[in-house]
């Protein structure tokens, strides 16, 4: 056991310190181009994340997180464009709008579990994307709204702002990062513990003295705070918000991502993301039909490996080591007094 | 005494055409141990999911400790103190041993705080050390729920109603699957349990409930048919008639009751 924590700990120092390298370290060894990709994966990575929280960690499968990573995009866009709002205040506001949202439709939709609630989470997708779609004159349509982009800091005449792609990378995976670290708080806590005591089986759940309800709405709006974080991050930047990204096909391919990475893990969802996302965008090149990989892919990971890659990788890890170390102890051997 | 620890009044509960749970009122006085038992279908587990709230009643009214809890959520009435166990053994399947105890102890508490770290609450983790002690499942303690035997899931359940401190314990048939070694075990938890917490166990086991109760109710078709103490029951007529229109069940009562 040891050794696997071992062997784990090294691999997220080294996946650390790629990641802290990638805006030099990638366009020497590819071009620059990709470190704009590493950042866009790393905010899917965190839409992915939230329906992880919702399916890996509470046991509710949302088809509808793109809402809430649309709030947080047309937030930022509208603050922007229509406020005049500054950086900050932006972000909060597409923040708060994403939660806002998860917690009105959050309501109706944790009353009901299972395909009931993956239905009604689609439905509110799609009625707020026609909304979005209809209503030009706030959303921008399908042109969506474009804004100049304001700077992040500024200390005296100095600017940094995401004009500068550096900066704008480690802006993204500071807050990406800051956003796991909580999550990993969040799961180590007794709210966390609470969650997937829910997931595990909630009518016991109820029995032993916990609201379901009051903490699957919890989670809920927790779920929307991520993804309206990684849809703030995303207008910020694309410079822009489109109701095309509240479509439910988005919703569709985060749970995709989460899945194949691994539901309940941490990183599952850093993991699947990454892999499409770098197959989208070597394969689409050469050939449109990109997403028949994507398909065959999700279809054997659900088939071999029901806990996604990151519980596969757990799963061998543990067997590897506990078959290296010492001869296998008697773990079944019990006294019956 | 006047107060009765639970009490339920003209407590109804329809499913469709079929009265599960007919008008029963129930009384039950403190401190002693009180078992329901009566053929399949009677209405004892329907009985326990009207008391804990997993279902809601067609009509009647229940009173823990006199306080009216007709109506309530499950997770509020678990926190006034009534806690039960599920005839099918019922964990958190892919949490340890110890995690399963941990959640049960702190689930009551209003507020969960999401900032703290879990592992360093050190009373939490005392008072799951003691259960697992009491238990006597130390040594499983950071094992899957999921992957335990029948018998070590019911102790674990025992040890889940434990460390919640209930003030009134309900089990559906606790025993149920366990073998006899295993079952002795939970009877001798039950009974010392029973010396401190007001106990109401539905049991098919005749041997252990002639062994542990101290009072026993009969119901059949959703209704009280007999209670009073095991004595009175063994040797009630209507009792018989109920449990013994089957032949081949005769002699196992019969057996039993003078055991």
């Amino acid at each position: 056991m040891t050794s696997a924590a071992a062997i784990n700990r090294v691999l997220l120092a080294v996946f650390t310190a790629f990641m802290l390298s990638v805006p030099w370290s990638v366009p020497a060894l590819i071009n620059s181009f990709w470190v704009s990709v590493i950042a866009e994966i790393l905010i899917w990575s965190l839409l992915a994340a939230s329906v992880n929280l919702l399916f890996g960690y509470v046991g509710l499968l949302s088809f509808g997180q793109a809402l809430y990573f649309g709030c947080g995009m047309y937030g930022v866009a509208i603050g922007i464009s229509d406020f005049g709002l500054s950086f900050w205040p932006a972000f909060g506001l597409g923040i708060l709008a994403a939660m806002a949202m998860a917690m009105v439709t959050g309501i109706f939709a944790v009353r009901l579990t299972w395909h009931y609630f993956a239905i009604i989470t689609v439905v509110f997708s799609l009625i707020f994307y026609f909304l979005a779609l209809t209503n030009k004159w706030l959303t921008g349509g399908d042109d969506g709204i474009n804004f100049t982009l304001p700077s992040t800091f500024s200390f005296g005449g100095t600017h940094w702002s995401f004009t500068d792609p550096t900066f704008q990378y480690f802006f993204i995976l500071g807050a990406v990062s800051f956003c796991f670290w909580l999550m990993h708080r969040l799961i180590g806590s007794p709210l966390g513990k609470a969650f997937l005591a829910i997931r595990d089986n909630d009518v016991r759940a109820s029995l032993i003295g916990l609201n379901v309800y009051l903490l699957r709405l919890i989670a809920f709006v927790i779920a929307g705070f991520l993804a309206g974080v990684a849809g703030a991050l995303f207008a910020f930047f694309g410079r822009y918000a489109s109701a095309t990204y509240m479509f439910y096909h988005v919703s569709g391919e985060a749970v995709v991502w989460a899945i194949v990475g691994g539901a309940g893990t941490l990183f599952g969802p850093i993991v699947g993301t990454s892999i499409f996302i770098v197959v989208r965008e070597i394969v689409s090149t050469h050939w449109e039909h990109h997403s028949l990989i994507v398909g065959v892919v999700a279809i054997l990971v659900v088939i071999f490996a029901p806990k996604g890659i990151v519980g596969l990788w757990h799963e061998r890890l543990t067997r590897l080591t506990e078959r290296g170390m010492a001869p296998p102890v008697e773990t079944e051997l019990r006294t019956e007094p | 005494m006047s107060e009765f620890v639970l009490r339920t009044e003209k407590l109804t509960k329809r499913f469709g055409g079929l009265i599960a749970v007919d008008k029963l009122s129930f009384n039950l006085a403190g401190g002693r141990l009180h078992a329901i038992i009566g053929p399949n279908g009677a209405g004892k587990t329907t009985f326990f999911n009207l008391i804990s709230g997993l279902l809601t009643s067609d009509g009647g009214r229940v009173f823990f400790h006199e306080h009216e809890i007709t109506g309530l959520k499950p997770h509020q009435i678990s926190r006034l103190g009534i806690k039960r166990t599920l005839q099918i053994k019922s964990v958190f399947p892919q949490l340890s041993v110890a995690d399963n105890l941990w959640v049960t102890g702190f689930a009551g508490q209003r507020f969960l705080n999401p900032f703290r770290a879990a592992s360093r609450d050190r009373g939490a983790h005392e008072k799951v050390e003691r259960a697992l002690e009491q238990i006597g499942l130390t040594t499983l303690a950071q094992r899957q729920a999921g992957t335990l035997s029948y018998g070590d899931v019911a102790l674990l359940e025992i040890g889940m109603a434990l460390i919640s401190e209930p003030r009134l314990l309900l089990l559906d048939e606790p025993t149920c699957g366990m073998s006899p070694a295993e079952t002795e075990r939970a009877v001798t938890k039950i009974q010392e349990l029973a010396r401190v917490i007001d106990i109401i166990i539905i049991e098919h086991d005749m041997e252990v409930v002639f062994e542990i109760a101290d009072d026993i109710t009969v119901m059949a078709q959703g209704a009280i048919l007999a209670s009073g103490s095991p004595e009175k029951i063994a040797a009630d007529a209507s009792v018989r008639e109920a449990y013994l229109g089957r032949e081949e069940d005769e002699d196992y009562v019969e057996e039993d009751a003078h055991a």
